[in-house]
């Protein structure tokens, strides 16, 4: 059950828009929206999997989450002023993106040039690991790899993004992934 | 050029969250994940165009489409409480569906049996426009009538979905589309 964030069950108001809706509202209906947009993308993947099979999805999907994650970092950019050359542009656009409020997910900004991200819950490893195909292999080693190094280069081309910690998990309590993003300043 | 609606400029902030937004910060980004939702779906459907063909992303889209709007439908019951019969409630619905956030249109509500709805603009036909395959025919079309009456059979299963003028469009029209929604008594 969703929790009543407006009550719209009066009239018709001509002059409705999403302004009416106190704070708390407009954060709520924002993680909706992440939500939505997770839903959104995995009913595309299972629709065209079904259809055309695994290797045809998830050719679609890099080709859709290479270009969509450029968009993401340019409302980062665009409506937050996130920008820079560094590991804190990075950690700040997590913070933004509508799909890390649907993750647990720690930020660990050790200097400008070291960041790591670890995932300690995320629905979609879950319901991948529900689904027992074992497409972990692929979504959360090859695909995340290529939007990471995406956002990590948009800020700096010299960044690079390693895996420390990749599904498959040991167990129930095991973290989902870790991540690390850092400069390597030539020698 | 989009306006900053918050400046994350400076130091990185850990306990950053979209709380710390304006409300008009929040209703600017929660119009950018419109946009997102409308981006995605549509690279969604020419990858999968791409590799399997119009008809099998056609199909694809039905199914998405299918089941994302039970999802936007229970939003907009639970969440802003918009429920009932009459055309009211698609009016209203209309106003607080993410989807429609991106198009430019106009909602004529005549009485409590008839609702007009006219798309002045809309970004999906201009895109389909440009394109020109004609693939508005089933878009714009079937898909269209398909996903309008399954919003109205939500609210009241009396409500009838007639499509008064849509695309292709013809000459130079100032609008894209235009739908009636009508309560159809007996007797």
């Amino acid at each position: 059950m969703m929790e009543l964030l407006y009550d719209y069950s009066g009239d018709f108001d001509p002059s409705f828009d999403h302004s009416k809706l106190s704070k708390e509202g407009l954060v709520d209906l924002l993680h909706t929206y992440s939500d939505y947009i997770r839903r959104l993308d995995g009913h595309w993947y299972l629709s065209v999997m079904n259809r055309c099979g695994n290797d045809t999805a998830f050719a679609c999907d890099t080709e859709v989450w290479e270009r969509l994650v450029l968009y993401e970092l340019k409302i980062a950019r665009d409506l937050l002023n996130i920008r820079g050359d560094d590991a804190v542009a990075v950690a700040k656009v997590f913070q933004a993106s509508p799909w890390f409020w649907m993750y647990r997910c720690g930020i660990d900004l050790k200097s400008r040039d070291h960041l790591i991200i670890t995932y300690t819950s995320c629905p979609t490893l879950f319901a991948l690991e529900r689904e027992g195909a074992g497409r972990e292999r692929q979504i959360c080693v090859d695909l995340e790899m290529k939007i990471f190094m995406k956002m990590a280069h948009f800020y700096n081309p010299k960044m690079k993004v390693t895996a420390l910690k990749l599904p498959p998990r040991s167990g129930p309590d095991d973290i989902c992934c870790r991540w690390e993003f850092k400069i390597e300043e030539n020698k | 050029m989009t306006k900053a609606v918050y400046d994350y400029g400076g130091d990185f902030d850990p306990s950053f969250d979209c709380g710390k937004l304006s409300n008009d910060g929040l209703v600017a980004l929660l119009g950018a994940y419109s946009s997102y939702i409308r981006k995605l779906d549509g690279h969604w459907y020419l990858s999968a165009m791409d590799r399997c063909g119009d008809d099998v992303a056609y199909e694809c889209d039905i199914a998405v489409w299918d089941k994302l709007m039970k999802i936007e439908l229970k939003i907009a019951s639970e969440m802003m409480n918009i429920r009932g019969g009459g055309v009211a409630s698609i009016a209203k619905y209309f106003q607080v569906s993410p989807w429609f956030w991106t198009f430019d249109y106009r909602l004529d509500l005549q009485d409590s049996d008839r609702l007009v709805v006219t798309f002045v603009k809309c970004p999906t036909l201009l895109s389909l426009e440009q394109e020109g395959l004609g693939r508005e025919r089933k878009i714009c079309r079937e898909l269209e009538q398909d996903l309008f009456e399954t919003i109205a059979h939500h609210f009241d299963p009396r409500i009838a979905v007639v499509p008064i003028q849509v695309p292709p469009r013809e000459g130079s029209p100032d609008f894209c589309c235009r739908w009636e929604f009508r309560v159809e008594r007996q007797g």
